[in-house]
């Protein structure tokens, strides 16, 4: 198992016109036998990075290891992508199309120079495990995109790698087979125990299969740390977005008998004590409610009286927009389980300590 | 692993190298005296360039090879835009293809076998003269004068080649996005304003690329000068390669080398930038 | 009262001069090959007795039974050389156009440089006029005592036909999807592994392309045998073709049955196979995902 090191790996693209940063100096320790995540808006970063780990790529500064190893440098490919004992899954799953699934598990197994009885059984123990057998004999177009990535998947696996790359494994299938898919991966980074790096720009695909996440925007490595503390604890306003819904607002730091608020047109928000007059803030769709009542028990903060604008619905949840009585385009937004009227007058509550403060 | 790759590529690249030693023999040879005179040729530096320049044959025949390749391009172009704006506008697909096909096939003929239909084509009395003569219009002399017999040949070389403009333009303007055209035809625009506006704009890649290969095809062609003209002795028609080859059967090996190297490093000019521009696109598509 | 614009062409009238202006175009272009056709099959009175633009009114095989003799030699020798000599450029060439299309991707200067300077090479041998070569050419393959043979032929066409089919592989090449070379090489997937199961299945179109020209080019190459055959029946048929020129006294009839002859196979392919042959001209001159 591999331990995979980027010290101050950048990447640069030159076109005629300009020049693009992908990649900033990136620091990074992925720990042997780790499922890690790299979480970033759709863009050139994050899956520059995974092909400069595969090989496919080579940093323009910078260093790559594997445990000890040095396997680039700047502009130099030292260990070919071939030698790095590398099972990949690409976003489009690269399936070989004039081959069958099997052919497809099998092609990493020829250079091995094992026999046909123990390739058979390989292959057909990883798609036992993958729940493909009954495929084996089509061909990829014939598959449904849930069987090809599992295809994908095993021909990743057969070879037994040192390292799993998921580039955006789940952004081409069908919503609903997402969670069995991300349990599927979970599952079996867990029984294998392979250093697993997967890049994504859905936060759900971090929660649900790393154990530590990496966040690179703007071709900068922000913030490194297990999911939920990312979560709780974004470093910027861009994190925080990026891990999940957000509502974002402007305030205006006032202090009111001793205790302080960010102001947002009628709305006050309880924050601890900042040195500064103005703030963004960060609330999470979950911390924020609305009610007819005055109170709803000492958890609950009142911000301040709103109007319903907007009455939605999604995915089991009521999705409501309300603004303050004095403007109308400051919105914020409440999953509720029970719907409202546009025009009703509610008053907005917060959980108390949930505001997450960025200067 | 390079290594099998490498493998691999050695047939072409023996053979792409032999072909840079056969251009390089050339460029060697053209520095001596080597001929039915000089039978053991020696180093004479640029004596055979300089008294070739000076033969009138020399500057007549490389003056005719510019001349039909710049017709070429010129006609070639006019002719494969007219094509491909006519063809482009034709609604039904099959039609086009046809037509397509139509107007291409002499580029699948041998230049041989056309140089010689188009010989008895050109016969003043039971060729194209005949049909003429019937419409009570002019008949040009055509081989038989001198000042015909060189627009003749050109108009051979432009009949062959004008399908290769064809394709070209023609495929510039299938990849121009549709829905500017539909946009501009729900403007009312008529086909001509598309075309000038919509689709010649975008079509400098085809003008490149056609004006390239005319340029090439009718630089090298040989058969239609050759046979056209019936023989060494008439000048009219002889481009460069076909005085290349008179040189040769006349046994005047260091002179035939200066201008089959001169003839290399035309070709060399327009092929090399052509080539690295290609590489340069063709990359971008990845 | 008619309120009819007279100004105004009909889209029905417009429709047909649009037509009719293609079609006196394509019908001037069809002259060669339809006097080709009908002339063959004149009779030797009827040689002196008609234009040449107009068909013979009982028309004969004779001058295909005349020229046979001397084109059926030649046929069998393009036949013989052309088909398995354009296979082998094409195929060798896309092995090579498949290394170039790794160089190309690889991280080195030095790659890029000689992938450049490849490129460039197979770029010249594919358009240079081969005619300039003829005397260093003759020489090569008389020393090698290959003058008036097969295999000098064939050497001499290599020379210039495998460089071709790697150019326009290279451009057929690129439009595989370079995820999948790039997972066969992740996969340990040998050069040649993935060119024989990944590289050349996905780019089987582009290869009859380039197969279809190749062959077209080869067969009707005239200058190359010319040079390279010495005896009559060593030729190649579009040098035979040639000698029934030989001033105006010829029964053009056998000119024309002659031309006829050597155009059947290059014609034929071009008639059932002609958009291989397109797309073929294409990547010759942009590249082959346009169109």
């Amino acid at each position: 198992m591999v331990k995979v090191i980027t010290k101050d790996v950048t990447k640069i693209f030159k076109s005629k016109k300009k020049e693009v940063v992908a990649l900033d100096k990136i620091n990074m320790e992925i720990n042997s036998g780790e499922s890690f995540g790299i979480l970033g808006p759709s863009g050139a970063g994050k899956t520059t990075l995974m092909r400069i780990i595969a090989g496919l790529d080579v940093p323009t500064a910078g260093e790559l290891y594997f445990n000890d190893e040095l396997v680039a440098a700047s502009n130099r490919l030292i260990v070919p992508p071939e030698d790095r004992n590398i099972g990949m899954v690409f976003q489009t799953w690269a399936l070989y199309p004039n081959m069958t699934a099997y052919d497809n598990i099998a092609f990493p197994l020829k250079s091995l120079k094992i026999s046909k009885a123990e390739e058979q059984k390989k292959i057909n123990d990883i798609a036992e495990i993958l729940g493909i057998s009954h495929v084996l004999n089509h061909y990829p177009r014939e598959l449904s995109g849930g069987q090809q990535q599992r295809v994908a998947l095993a021909r990743a696996l057969v070879k037994n790698p040192s390292i799993l790359l998921l580039d955006e494994p789940f952004s081409n299938l069908d919503a609903r087979i997402r969670d069995s898919a991300r349990a599927l991966v979970r599952r079996i980074q867990n029984e294998l125990k392979i250093t697993t790096i997967t890049v994504s720009h859905d936060p759900a695909d971090i929660f649900s299969i790393a154990e530590r996440a990496g966040v690179i925007v703007h071709g900068k490595l922000v913030q490194v740390d297990k999911p939920s503390i990312i979560y709780s604890k974004p470093i910027t306003v861009e994190v925080a977005k990026l891990i999940g819904d957000l509502v974002e607002l402007n305030g205006r730091i006032e202090d009111r008998n001793g205790a302080t608020y960010a102001v947002v047109d009628d709305f006050s928000f309880p924050i601890n004590k900042i040195n500064a007059s103005n703030v963004r803030l960060g609330i999470r769709l979950e911390d924020l409610k609305i009610s007819k009542e005055s109170s709803l028990g000492s958890d609950w903060f009142l911000v301040g009286r709103a109007r319903v604008k907007v009455s939605s619905y999604s995915s089991g949840l009521f999705r409501v927009t309300v603004v303050p009585p004095s403007n109308d385009n400051t919105e914020v937004v409440v999953m509720m389980d029970k719907p409202f009227d546009v025009g009703e007058e509610v008053n907005l509550f917060i959980r108390l300590g949930k505001v997450l403060v960025f200067t | 692993m390079r290594i099998q790759g490498l493998i691999m590529a050695i047939p072409t690249i023996f053979f792409s190298f032999l072909l840079l030693y056969l251009v390089l023999w050339n460029l060697y040879y053209s520095f001596t005296n080597w001929s039915l005179l000089n039978p053991h040729p020696s180093f004479v530096g640029l004596q055979t360039y300089i008294s070739l320049l000076s033969t009138e044959y020399f500057s007549i025949s490389f003056t005719h090879s510019i001349l039909l390749s710049a017709g070429a391009v010129v006609f070639g172009n006019l002719l494969g835009l007219l094509f491909a704006s006519l063809l482009y506008f034709l609604g039904n697909e099959r039609l086009r293809s046809l037509y397509l096909s139509l107007l291409i096939y002499p580029l699948s003929i041998s230049m041989a076998a056309n140089s010689l239909i188009w010989l008895w084509l050109f016969n003043i009395h039971i060729g194209i003269n005949w049909f003429l003569r019937m419409l009570h219009l002019p008949t040009p002399l055509w081989l038989s004068s001198p000042s015909m017999e060189f627009p003749s040949l050109m108009i051979v070389v432009i009949w062959a080649y004008a399908g290769l403009s064809l394709i070209f333009y023609l495929a510039a303007f299938m990849g121009v996005d549709k829905s500017l055209i539909e946009a501009a035809r729900i403007d009312k625009a008529s086909p001509f304003r598309i075309l000038f506006r919509v689709l010649l704009p975008n079509s400098m890649n085809g003008f490149i690329v056609s004006s390239a290969l005319l340029f090439l095809f009718s630089f090298r062609v040989f058969s239609p000068p050759y046979l056209l003209s019936g023989g060494p002795t008439n000048i009219f028609l002889q481009t460069s390669v076909v005085y290349m080859y008179y040189l040769f059967t006349t046994e005047y090996f260091a002179q035939a080398s200066a201008v089959a190297t001169i003839i290399t490093a035309i070709a060399t000019a327009v092929v090399i930038p052509y080539a690295l521009y290609g590489i340069k696109r063709w990359m971008k598509h990845e | 009262m008619s309120k009819a614009k007279t100004k105004r062409i009909s889209p029905a009238v417009k429709a047909a001069i649009h037509q009719l202006v293609i079609i006196i175009f394509v019908v001037i272009w069809l002259v060669p090959i339809y006097a080709m056709v009908i002339n063959g099959l004149k009779s030797d009175v009827a040689v002196y007795t008609t234009p040449v633009l107009v068909p013979s009114s009982s028309p004969t095989l004779e001058p295909f039974q005349a020229v046979w003799s001397s084109l059926s030699r030649p046929l069998l020798n393009s036949l013989i050389i052309v088909l398995p000599v354009a296979f082998i450029a094409t195929f060798l060439g896309s092995m090579a156009a498949y290394f170039f299309y790794m160089l190309s991707n690889s991280f080195s200067k030095v790659s890029s440089f000689i992938s450049n300077f490849l490129f460039s090479l197979i770029s010249l041998a594919t358009f240079i006029p081969y005619q300039a070569t003829l005397i260093p050419l003759t020489k090569l393959i008389a020393d090698m005592g290959l003058l008036n043979t097969y295999w000098g032929l064939a050497f001499a066409f290599f020379i210039f036909y495998m460089p071709t089919g790697a150019l326009l592989m290279s451009i057929f090449i690129t439009a595989i999807p370079p995820r999948i070379i790039e997972a066969a090489r992740l996969d340990k997937g040998s050069d040649w592994r993935i060119f024989i199961k990944l590289v050349f299945p996905l780019s089987l179109p582009g290869f009859v392309s380039t197969l279809i020209f190749n062959i077209i080019e080869t067969w009707n190459n005239f200058f190359i045998p010319l040079m390279l055959t010495t005896t009559p029946n060593m030729r190649l048929i579009p040098v035979t073709v040639q000698s029934f020129t030989g001033g105006y006294a010829t029964l053009y009839n056998e000119t024309f049955a002659a031309a006829f002859i050597a155009s059947i196979v290059p014609l034929g392919i071009f008639i059932f196979l002609g958009r291989y042959f397109i797309k073929g001209l294409i990547a010759l001159g942009t590249g082959g995902k346009g169109v």
